[in-house]
């Protein structure tokens, strides 16, 4: 393990754990979403550059077109959320059940 | 290019901390930007120019929509930054989960080497890597491409029936 492997196994690890912990905004956990896609993607472009397998070069792509469909889709939940519940905050979708 | 890749690495982590902390958003969508800066710093450094190109461009692009729209949703005069004693806990929570992660590591597999192997660390090539390797969408990733274009297709439709309205949309059936 490389430190370069270290730095985005730190990176994932803090993202989903600023996901998982209490977050204020929903927009905010869409961003730890979008931080833990974006150490995903840097690995999965770092282990091709390592192994030399160029065909493998497809799988950071792929993942990043279906993650813009994951943020497209965690963007209009965030627009539904704050029109039918006034505010994005987290703490509304708890206390607002419907 | 060893340093380099060790400031950029390190950026990487930080603005990742600066990400997950909970601050406002437009501090947390700043760190994003900056921390997605640094990664393509370490992968222009290994060698991966055109993905880094790639992400320099479209997911940067992407956020920037991310950023005017969460900036347009914050209404705050003055938004609540990294201080106070809550993110000043996360902070070195975050700090110390990073160093024990380093420690663990250092026990378990070793750590050492900065971006040793490149893209062209067997010599000179005629196609880089990284542009041979994703021009193999257009033969066997072929079916994959397809898959992916018709997601993003169906993500449209989606969103668009999401947000349409409040008479006669998803909206109306909560």
């Amino acid at each position: 393990m490389t430190t370069m492997h270290f730095s985005y196994y730190s990176a994932f690890i803090i993202s989903i754990t600023g996901l998982s912990l209490h977050q204020t905004h929903l927009i905010s956990t869409l961003l730890c979403l979008e931080s833990m896609m974006l150490s995903l993607y840097i690995a999965l472009s770092m282990w091709p550059i390592q192994l030399q397998t160029s065909s493998f070069m497809l799988t950071p792509m792929l993942m990043l077109s279906f993650s813009a469909c994951e943020a497209g889709m965690g963007l209009s939940l965030l627009v539904a959320s704050s029109r039918t519940h006034g505010s994005d905050h987290l703490q509304n979708l708890n206390l607002l059940q419907c | 290019m060893m340093y380099f890749m060790f400031l950029f690495g390190f950026c990487f982590v930080f603005w990742m901390v600066g990400v997950s902390c909970n601050p406002s958003p437009y501090y947390g969508i700043l760190s994003l930007v900056l921390g997605a800066a640094s990664g393509c710093g370490v992968l222009v450094g290994m060698g991966g120019s055109f993905m880094s190109l790639v992400l320099f461009l479209i997911y940067l692009g992407g956020m920037l929509v991310v950023f005017a729209y969460s900036s347009a949703l914050v209404v705050d005069p003055y938004p609540a930054g990294w201080g106070g004693l809550g993110g000043l806990v996360y902070v070195v929570g975050f700090v110390l989960l990073v160093l024990g992660l380093v420690v663990m590591g250092s026990f378990l597999c070793g750590v050492e080497g900065f971006g040793e192997v490149t893209a062209d660390g067997v010599g000179l090539c005629v196609v880089r890597l990284d542009f041979g390797g994703v021009s193999w969408f257009y033969y066997y990733g072929s079916v994959m491409f397809l898959i992916s274009g018709w997601g993003l297709l169906l993500t449209l439709f989606v969103v668009l029936e999401m947000v349409r309205g409040l008479s006669c949309g998803t909206l109306h059936s909560i």
